[in-house]
């Protein structure tokens, strides 16, 4: 019973499952726009956010760390002193998604019967004052935090391993847990996309965040529905594309950079064969039975062709058609950056589905750089 | 000197109030000139709107972040006084920091505390995301706090060296190995080979981005130093200046945000 | 300055036109820009010394007979990071350093490969690449006989696969 459960577990986390189950299912969940929350609304999605729905979801998330805990090989992965402020970051990031999303369903409930939000006071008892108000909430803030940094201290000694030795490196080795997205893009593109190009592009994306979403009737207070364009593409971003791969970095990547299940033994010599293959030889190789050409343009064109195709044809398609009333709310420079930053964000989930169904290495392959 | 021991209140001396300026304040009026009258306190303005002080609005985020960073600063500074950034002391500085140094969790306390901070910093942006109240006029200050996420992970990032342990050097190896693949300025970047003048190219790995983080073409004794000085000195410091503007932002922006 | 007229040059400078106050507002930004780029420069440049004192790139190992055909000796990776591979008629010397992001494989002789650990990228024992993440084959570095018969080899000079340089004679050693 218990080694089917291990066993199912772990055909679930490999991430063509998991992550496949997770970018179809997180839209009906996070619905962005009108279609996707008429279904999120038949399908009876919201009652997540409820507090039944908030128990529940604990209750399954703490189960399953309990029934792992069991699990020799799971215990020692989680109790791993650096890996716990993951465990950390886990509960807290979905307890907050839990608050502030059962937040934003009351104050959405309240609007549509033309309710100001909760957080709206009436102007004649709107303040109180810092002192004592503010401060002593603050004081029992700093205890508190100043009390689990003490407790975590004392009950988990630091970590340390061997004498640095420039000559043997330990398999796996992992940057520290909060890059660990950004070591498993390294997987999927070349280190100047993946290390440089990409960070440099989300600082910039956050940072332009506000001067895009400009409406300021919904600033100041927990909504959903008027916000849900944006609120679901960040919460993509934060959650799937930020956490998840934190998740399958720390506990799922093991000796080769191969994929463990949670259960599965960490075996130094798993040899996955990858053979991976470039758009150029899919093309003329594979669909068209050829030789690859010599000329470097021409060998690469359908590569380029793809991706000229993705960052130029494709948004002003979307603003004719899907997109249209956005696009006619935003204009079109912010429009601009705005599917611009969408469609770097999806390059990544686009460029692991096809390494996984297509073998895909390089969409452009040149000696100079990699795409 | 003839005082009656009964009368006698401490708040309203001469050296209390020499320090306080206000005795301690029971009525509206003292309690404004409390928060006014106190550089620490001054941070806030004197009365806040009433749902900015409750709990599951703003989940006290930022004020933890600010309070960490505090906490790291101060033990920081402690594991200076025995820490030396070198290749032959460090790694037995850090033993040394849990066996025989007395309160051996000060290393403890650092290192969970940071990343306590990056888990704060990054719940303190959710919140900020979820309450659209990175709109405007606010949209300058949620920009300086990207700057100060990036800050937060570069903190961490140096000081996950310093221990000079096989996590330490590998992790710094990779990560250090992502700005060599910088485009132009890194020697295996796309492009390096065009920043040249004639046949002398100028991004060599004595000359590129990563010898610039490093100061040496490989992670060695230069590269600790480097992101010693980076860790305790300079960073902090380009902190520091951030959370000034940011802290203020805030309060010219119309502090806490709230429904218009 | 004007000693018969103070007020009117005070209500000269005050009624700045347009025109005037734009330009003169881009030439004070432009010279606060190029010096604040200046000091950045001159800073930037500090961190980068004239002089580096790096351990020797050069050392000598053994004599060419020592090594068995078709086989990686390791004998050299912990202290200088490169292995000495043997084929059937050539000696070489592979830098031990992926090509991904700089980690350092281990030889596998049961598979036949070099494997790196931190993102399961595969080389045969040429230094071709065939698996995982890493953009190109190992680097060779230079290689050659000794006035006493021993190899001498040099890291600061390296041979890259795919510029052709391993057709060049100082990366290998026939035998």
């Amino acid at each position: 019973m218990r080694e089917s459960i291990q066993h199912f577990i772990n055909t679930l986390s490999q991430p063509t499952i998991s992550f496949l189950i997770l970018f179809f299912l997180f839209f009906f969940i996070f619905p962005p726009n009108a279609w996707f929350h008429r279904i999120n609304r038949k399908l009876g999605l919201e009652a997540l956010w409820t507090v039944k729905g908030g128990i529940a979801i604990f209750a399954s998330m703490t189960a399953l760390l309990i029934f792992g805990g069991f699990d020799a090989n799971f215990r020692s992965i989680i109790l791993k002193p650096d890996n716990v402020p993951i465990i950390l970051l886990l509960f807290g990031s979905i307890f907050f998604l839990w608050l502030s999303m059962h937040q934003a369903m009351q104050n959405d409930r309240r609007l549509r019967g033309d309710e100001p939000p909760e957080e709206w006071v009436k102007e004649s008892d709107r303040k109180v004052l810092v002192w004592p108000d503010l401060v002593y909430i603050e004081l029992i803030a700093m205890v508190l935090c100043m009390v689990l940094l003490l407790v975590w201290s004392i009950v988990l000694k630091a970590p340390l391993e061997e004498p640095a030795d420039p000559s043997a490196t330990p398999n796996p080795s992992k940057a520290p847990w909060y890059f660990l997205a950004l070591q498993e893009m390294l997987v999927y593109f070349d280190p100047w996309l993946a290390g440089v190009v990409f960070p440099t592009l989300i600082i910039v994306g956050l940072m332009a965040i506000p001067y895009m979403d400009t409406d300021r009737s919904t600033s100041g207070f927990y909504s959903y529905e008027k916000r849900r364009t944006f609120i679901s593409l960040f919460l993509f971003g934060w959650l799937v594309l930020w956490v998840y791969m934190i998740i399958v970095g720390t506990f799922l990547r093991g000796p080769g950079w191969n994929f463990f299940g949670p259960f599965e033994r960490w075996d130094l010599h798993k040899v996955v064969a990858l053979n991976n293959v470039n758009v150029s030889e899919i093309v003329y190789v594979k669909m068209l039975g050829q030789t690859l050409p010599d000329g470097i343009l021409i060998r690469e064109g359908p590569g380029i062709l793809l991706i000229l195709v993705y960052f130029l044809v494709i948004p002003p398609l979307l603003a004719k058609t899907s997109l249209k009333g956005f696009f006619n709310r935003m204009g079109s420079v912010k429009y601009s950056f705005f599917i611009f930053f969408c469609l770097t964000a999806l390059s990544l989930p686009l460029k692991m589905l096809s390494r996984w169904f297509l073998n895909l290495k390089y969409f452009i392959a040149t000696p100079w750089f990699n795409i | 000197m003839a005082k009656d021991k009964k009368n006698y209140n401490p708040f309203k001396s001469l050296i209390w109030k020499s320090i306080f300026r206000t005795a301690v304040p029971t009525e509206k009026r003292g309690r404004m000139m409390q928060v006014l009258n106190n550089v620490f306190l001054h941070l806030h303005p004197v009365a806040v709107p009433k749902h900015s002080v409750k709990v599951k609005y703003t989940w006290c985020m930022g004020g933890l972040t600010f309070f960490v960073f505090l906490v790291l600063t101060v033990t920081g500074v402690l594991l200076m006084f025995y820490y030396r950034p070198t290749v032959e002391n460090a790694y037995t500085d850090i033993i040394d920091l849990g066996e025989t140094t007395p309160l051996g969790i000060m290393r403890e306390i650092h290192r969970w505390g940071a990343h306590l901070m990056v888990i704060t910093v990054w719940l303190h942006m959710f919140r900020v995301f979820m309450t659209g109240a990175y709109k405007p006029p606010r949209e300058f200050n949620w920009a300086i706090g990207v700057i100060l996420l990036v800050l937060t992970m570069l903190l961490s990032f140096t000081g996950y060296l310093l221990p000079w342990d096989q996590l330490a050097i590998w992790a710094i190896t990779v990560g250090s190995n992502m700005a060599a693949a910088t485009p132009l300025l890194g020697r295996e970047g796309p492009g390096a080979a065009l920043v040249s003048i004639g046949d002398i190219n100028l991004v060599t790995p004595q000359s590129d981005a990563k010898f610039g983080l490093l100061g040496e073409s490989e992670v060695r004794g230069m590269a600790l130093l480097r992101f010693y000085v980076f860790h305790c000195v300079a960073f902090p410091l380009v902190a520091v200046v951030f959370m000034a503007v940011h802290f203020w932002r805030v309060r010219k922006d119309g502090g806490v945000s709230g429904p218009m | 300055m004007s000693d018969n007229a103070p007020d009117k040059q005070i209500s000269d400078a005050t009624q700045v036109s347009r025109r005037g106050f734009i330009s003169w507002m881009s030439i004070g930004w432009l010279t606060f820009a190029a010096t604040m780029g200046g000091f950045a420069t001159m800073v930037g440049r500090f961190l980068f010394p004239n002089v580096l004192f790096e351990p020797s790139q050069s050392f000598k190992a053994g004599v060419p007979e020592e090594y068995q055909p078709n086989s990686v000796s390791t004998a050299f990776k912990a202290k200088q990071r490169v292995w000495i591979v043997r084929t059937d008629d050539r000696i070489f010397a592979l830098l031990a350093k992926c090509t991904h992001l700089g980690c350092t494989p281990n030889w596998l002789a049961n598979e036949n490969k070099f494997k790196c650990p931190c993102h399961g990228s595969g080389f045969r024992i040429t230094g071709i690449n065939y698996e995982g993440p890493a953009p190109r084959p190992l680097e060779r570095v230079q290689i050659s006989l000794a006035d006493d018969g021993r190899i001498q080899l040099d890291k600061a000079v390296t041979f890259r696969h795919e510029k052709g340089d391993w057709e060049h004679p100082d990366s290998y050693l026939m035998v």
